[in-house]
């Protein structure tokens, strides 16, 4: 880890909460009191050396803090005034709040005391900071856990996964290997038993998952594979259409308008992204998207103008 | 560099010390690191006050003798400085820190890290085994979400240019009131100045950085808001009538209900579906091709049928 250096105030913040861990930790290694402020070592014992330094109006021997950290143990006395934990900022209150949603929505409704425990807390920072961040989240805590356990472990896993591309749900015996972040949506790489093949499982499509027995040896990472493109052009909703074929506005270069080039592993994810966005996108090229759209669309329309749904009843 | 940090511990401890307002000469006489001219020591006591309070904590301003006009002092009341979560037991501290951990690696990562060793200097030792195995994790690394949060909290106004459905670069000044996240993506909620209306963002939407306006506490975030019920108020709920395939277009069945209607189609079931924006909708029906027939209402029914012909024209 590059050391980043740290401004005055934000020494002088961990100063004041030193003061207090160690107070409660009396005689804790110098190595677990750096990892547990983020800090190096070194960093850590400038720390403490200016909180040497520091203490009452006087400054004597008597009113300035007393710290020992001579064996690579920390204790400290004479620090009265600084010893309660300082107050949660208002910014470290959001962040337990939005935390504290994601923990609602994965346990267990069985677990009352812990839910009825994590409603009080919630309460009790609203009434601080107000009800203003949320998380609505997409992903199973416990989900991710189980996965993140499996890769350590290197065991298999067993899902039955939603495929929003084939429009199924399967069952299939995985090996995984790595959480990733794909066009700001997690997912798991993995080695799927039942093709024989590399995969990339969103982890919000699966419905559900546990470790299996199956230990597996180490397998190599696959090499991203987008093989399949569409070129397009787009009348309206062009913000809204480039979001769906993972096109950033800002990197693409004929933004404002002409053809755009989405890319994807699957071709079939291509033609029903095209076929959602009809009201806004012509598919230029290839020229056998055009034919599979032709024939798409006019069995769909055949659908509304049958006798059987014609009708509006 | 650590004359500084130094000054600025002293400080607090002095004015957290103290059981009475400390007047200015008296902070400058007593407390280490105030050296220099009368208006260097000035100017820097200035500065320390700011930046004590940017990391929360309050100074209190007050005279000595409310009766007469005294020099005015200052002083921390130590219930304004200490952790104000109240008792807090093991289950309490666990469920905190497990909050905390899933800003780990993410936009506020400092912050996370700051609450967890305030949560650990309390000093109760935390069951894990308790808690179910869980990993919260928060995967947006988007910096305008931390400016956006310590906007909110610190009732700055931000001023913006965000991407139109048209791709033109629209510039925005907004008191911001609340993010919330749903379906994987962060929004930014507040009172738009120039339209003068409660409008949302999408964060990603939002072209390069954030930008602060004027000074902090500028604006009051209205009692009565609350995010949660903004969200559910926002769009009425619509509701379409739809035939899917059996055993197909499973995302908008698995949030349907079934209509059971003797006309139904052998092989299809009819069901109905909430939805807040037809646009999407148009588009998710459209996403199944042969495996979903809107029935109703008739303007969803219709936009859908458009695009087919206009399709069936392009590509035929």
């Amino acid at each position: 880890m590059a050391e980043k250096q740290s401004t005055p105030l934000e020494k002088a913040a961990r100063l004041l909460d030193l003061v207090p861990y160690i107070s409660t930790h009396q005689g804790v290694a110098l190595s677990e009191l750096a990892s547990e402020f983020g800090i190096s070592e070194s960093e850590l014992l400038s720390d403490l050396n200016t909180l040497w330094m520091c203490g009452l109006p006087g400054y004597t021997p008597l009113e300035l803090i007393d710290l020992e950290f001579e064996s690579g143990y920390v204790s400290i006395r004479n620090a009265e005034i600084l010893q309660k934990v300082r107050l949660l900022t208002k910014d470290e209150l959001v962040i337990l709040l939005v935390g504290l949603d994601l923990l609602i929505k994965s346990i267990d409704p069985k677990r009352n005391d812990l839910l009825s425990a994590i409603t009080d807390l919630q309460t009790k920072i609203k009434t601080i900071i107000g009800d203003i961040a949320t998380i609505a989240p997409i992903v199973n805590s416990s989900y991710r856990a189980i996965v993140l356990n499996a890769i350590t472990s290197r065991k298999n896993l067993q899902i039955s996964y939603h495929s929003l591309i084939r429009d199924e749900l399967t069952n299939r015996e995985i090996t995984p290997i790595e959480l990733m972040v794909d066009h700001g949506y997690e997912v798991l790489q993995a080695y799927c038993h039942q093709v024989g093949a590399y995969r990339t499982f969103r982890l919000d499509s699966i419905a559900e998952i546990a470790i299996s027995g199956i230990q597996q040896p180490l397998i190599e990472k696959p090499k991203a594979d987008e093989a399949f493109q569409m070129q397009i052009a787009i009348s309206n909703r062009i913000r809204s259409t480039l979001e769906r074929f993972r096109i950033t506005a800002s990197q693409d270069a004929a933004a404002k308008s002409g053809s755009h080039t989405a890319f994807s592993f699957s071709q079939d994810w291509l033609i029903r992204s095209a076929m959602s966005t009809l009201a806004a996108t012509e598919v230029l090229s290839p020229p056998n998207s055009r034919v599979e759209l032709a024939r798409k669309c006019r069995k769909t329309l055949d659908l509304y103008e049958s006798a059987v749904f014609g009708k509006i009843t | 560099m650590s004359r500084k940090t130094e000054r600025l511990v002293n400080l607090t401890i002095a004015l957290l010390a103290t059981k009475r307002y400390l007047t200015k000469s008296e902070i400058f006489r007593t407390v280490d690191g105030y050296e220099g001219t009368p208006e260097g020591k000035e100017r820097m006591f200035e500065r320390d006050k700011d930046d004590l309070r940017n990391l929360g904590i309050v100074i209190e301003v007050g005279t000595f003798d409310p009766l007469f006009e005294d020099e005015s002092g200052y002083r921390i009341k130590p219930e304004n400085y200490q952790f104000q979560l109240g008792e807090l037991d093991s289950k309490d501290i666990a469920l905190l820190s497990l909050a905390a951990e899933a800003w780990r690696g993410a936009a506020l990562d400092s912050s996370a890290l700051s609450a967890l060793v305030k949560l650990h200097a309390i000093g109760i030792e935390t069951d894990s085994e308790a808690l179910p195995d869980l990993a919260p994790a928060i995967i947006s690394k988007d910096t305008n979400l931390a400016l956006a949060i310590s906007a909110i909290t610190s009732r700055t106004v931000l001023s913006f240019s965000y991407l139109s459905e048209t791709l033109q670069e629209e510039s925005r000044v907004l008191e911001p009131y609340a993010v919330a996240s749903r379906y994987g993506h962060w929004y930014l909620f507040g009172m738009d100045l120039d339209r003068k209306d409660l409008r949302s963002f999408r964060l990603d939407r939002i072209l390069g950085t954030l930008s602060t306006k004027g000074r902090a506490g500028n604006y009051e975030i209205p009692q009565s808001f609350s995010v949660e019920s903004h969200l559910l108020e926002t769009r009425s709920q619509q509701m379409a009538e739809l035939y899917l395939r059996s055993g197909r277009a499973l995302a908008l069945r698995s949030r349907s209900t079934e209509i059971f209607d003797e006309k139904t189609p052998l092989g299809w079931e009819r069901v109905a579906i909430e939805y807040r924006d037809e646009d999407r909708m148009a588009e998710e029906i459209l996403w199944y091709g042969e495996d979903a027939v809107v029935l109703k209402p008739v303007t969803l029914r219709n936009s859908v049928m458009e695009s087919l012909q206009a399709g069936v024209i392009r590509y035929g």
